[in-house]
């Protein structure tokens, strides 16, 4: 149990940039990518980052899992209300075709020196599973739940048996 | 007011308006419009006495109280969801016509109130402002079902709306606000500049603080927060809370994090206090009201004049732009359902003192009228003015299918050789 605090405290302490992937791992589309592109993506990734173009990959919007509810609905099952109106635009009947037209807008980012326990309590107060890490309105990298439990598990992996050994040391000491 | 009543009443309001929501839902109509007309159930029911009045407080000041909370959530929700990028990409014809698709109801209205029905100005120009808002969810569903929506007047009827409610919201100011004209603009200049200019600027700072404050659901918190300062500067101001809600809404609009906060806002507003609100207007509307010559000839007049004047104003406005007659038209048709605007000006406006106590329930009657009728005659008005287009894109279709089952054809014939 020690050893888990142990890296639970180090994995709080890491900086986001030092787990994030590089670029070239992550979905990126361009912001004119046909939705069957983007579907495509989406057989094996949980999310798509829509950036303006890939020259100067500044991000406008992402699409989730969640957001293919709204473009796969018919219309019918979209009630426009005031206040509710935002959502009716997505559904692939009412003429998206593109990454723009179902992509959210309000993704949240993160500084890429931030902590990973700033990370988890930013996911947390929102409610989202996955940040964006920018940098000069470039987008960077990312943080996901997903990453950092691969982080988390590779951490106690790899440092398990240092921190045990030290206890044994400190124990015989 | 018995406590256990006003529970009743909140629990059978909310209960029974969703079950009308569902219905008219059904017939793929607004369900706002259901849970109206289960408050006018439940309002004549009382005030036909088949209801003793104290079984159901519809009539009582904790309930108006609930349902101004309502209207508040609802221009907050209005606010949040606005779309501030989309107001900047709108184009010219979009702009004039909004422009036209605002003044001219709002002219005729005015004219009509003034000259005709011998109202005092105030009044008549309050009833131009409730023809201003257009409530663009029916016309969404329908250029939806019939595949127009991303034409280019989908487009400019979407953004056109956006600026639409905008303005329609602004205007109630003019309709309720006391004081000289001078007094009133001064405050609006301060009203804009604390809570456009500074709010806008300052909105993440307080974000910020909000996330950094270490407490259950802060930004939430802080959002509804600063949604009710808002509301009650405009309040004392302009007798008009509304305009604090819906400015605090599209400040907060501006953040991702402001956005965020949309999902619960919702469930606080469309689970509680909005329907509440929807019940409570239509629980105000005595049936007994069109047994007077004088409502029904209202009634009429305003749901004319809010018919003639979206397809005119915008119409011709978009017509001057540049469009041709035929999208013209389409335009001004797609602007003509009014809902919830037009029912919230109405209520802020009796309430402001805009239309006199013996007018309040000629003006109710008149309203719920023209938003059931703009409802119900839009469809099958969009559907006629999309005629040629719903055509030729099915004939578009067949030609598709027909090449398809030609290359097909041809394959089949190529690997049979």
């Amino acid at each position: 149990m020690k050893d888990f605090e142990r890296a639970l405290q180090t994995f709080h302490s890491l900086r986001v940039k030092q787990i994030m992937p590089s670029i070239l791992n992550m979905p990126i589309a361009d912001k004119n990518t046909p939705l069957i592109d983007i579907f495509k993506i989406l057989r094996t990734r949980h999310h798509v980052w829509v950036v303006n173009n890939k020259k100067d990959m500044k991000p406008i919007g992402f699409i989730r899992y969640r957001n293919i509810i709204d473009f796969l609905l018919p219309p019918g099952s979209h009630m426009a209300r005031f206040g509710k109106i935002s959502d009716v635009f997505k559904s692939i009947l009412g003429g998206a075709e593109t990454a723009k037209d179902i992509m959210d807008k309000n993704f949240l980012t993160i500084d890429e020196n931030a902590t990973v326990l700033e990370a988890l309590e930013k996911m947390k107060k929102y409610k989202v599973q996955i940040l964006a890490i920018t940098k000069d309105g470039r987008l960077v990298g990312e943080i996901s739940l997903r990453l950092l439990v691969n982080e988390l598990l590779r951490l106690m992996r790899v440092g398990g048996a240092e921190w045990s050994q030290s206890t044994h040391s400190s124990q015989s000491e | 007011m018995e406590p256990e009543y006003a529970l009743l009443t909140i629990g059978v309001a909310l209960i029974l308006g969703k079950i009308g929501d569902h219905i008219i839902e059904r017939f793929e109509l607004p369900g706002v419009l259901g849970e109206i007309f289960i408050g006018m159930l439940l309002g004549n029911l009382i005030f036909f006495g088949i209801l003793p009045n104290s079984a159901l407080i519809l009539h009582d000041e904790t309930f108006e109280f609930l349902a101004k909370i309502g209207i508040i959530f609802l221009l907050f929700l209005g606010g949040l969801d606005t779309e501030v990028e989309m107001v900047k990409k709108t184009g010219v014809v979009a702009t004039v016509s909004t422009i036209g698709g605002v003044f001219v109801p709002l002219i005729l209205g005015y004219i009509t109130g003034f000259y005709l029905l011998k109202f005092s100005s105030r009044e008549a120009f309050t009833m131009g402002v409730l023809l201003t808002a257009t409530s663009i969810g029916i016309t969404v569903r329908v250029m939806m079902d019939l595949g127009v929506l991303r034409s280019e007047v989908g487009a400019a009827s979407l953004s056109a709306s956006i600026m639409d409610d905008f303005l329609g919201i602004a205007l109630i100011i003019f309709a309720v606000g006391s004081g000289s004209v001078l007094e009133l603009g001064e405050k609006i200049a301060l009203f804009f500049f604390i809570t456009g200019i500074i709010a806008w600027y300052a909105i993440d700072k307080y974000v910020k603080f909000a996330e950094w404050l270490r407490v259950e659901m802060g930004v939430l918190a802080l959002s509804i927060g600063l949604m009710f300062i808002f509301s009650a500067l405009a309040e004392k101001w302009f007798q008009a809370a509304i305009e604090g809600a819906f400015m605090s809404g599209l400040v907060l609009s501006k953040l991702p994090e402001g956005k965020r906060v949309m999902e619960e806002v919702r469930s606080i507003g469309y689970g509680l206090f909005i329907p509440l609100f929807f019940v409570y207007v239509g629980a105000q509307l005595d049936l007994r009201v069109f047994t007077h010559g004088d409502a029904i000839k209202l009634a009429t007049i305003i749901t004319l004049l809010a018919i003639l004047g979206k397809v005119l104003g915008r119409g011709i406005f978009a017509r001057l732009a540049g469009w041709d007659w035929r999208k013209s038209i389409q335009m001004g048709i797609g602007s003509i359902p009014r809902l919830e605007v037009a029912l919230v000006a109405v209520m802020v406006a009796i309430h402001g003192g805009a239309i006199p106590k013996a007018h309040a329930q000629y003006f109710m009657a008149a309203t719920l009228v023209f938003v059931t009728v703009t409802t119900l005659i839009t469809p099958p008005l969009l559907k006629l003015a999309f005629k040629s287009e719903i055509e030729a894109m099915k004939k578009q279709k067949v030609e598709k299918r027909k090449i398809a089952i030609e290359e097909s054809k041809q394959r089949i014939s190529e690997v049979k050789k």
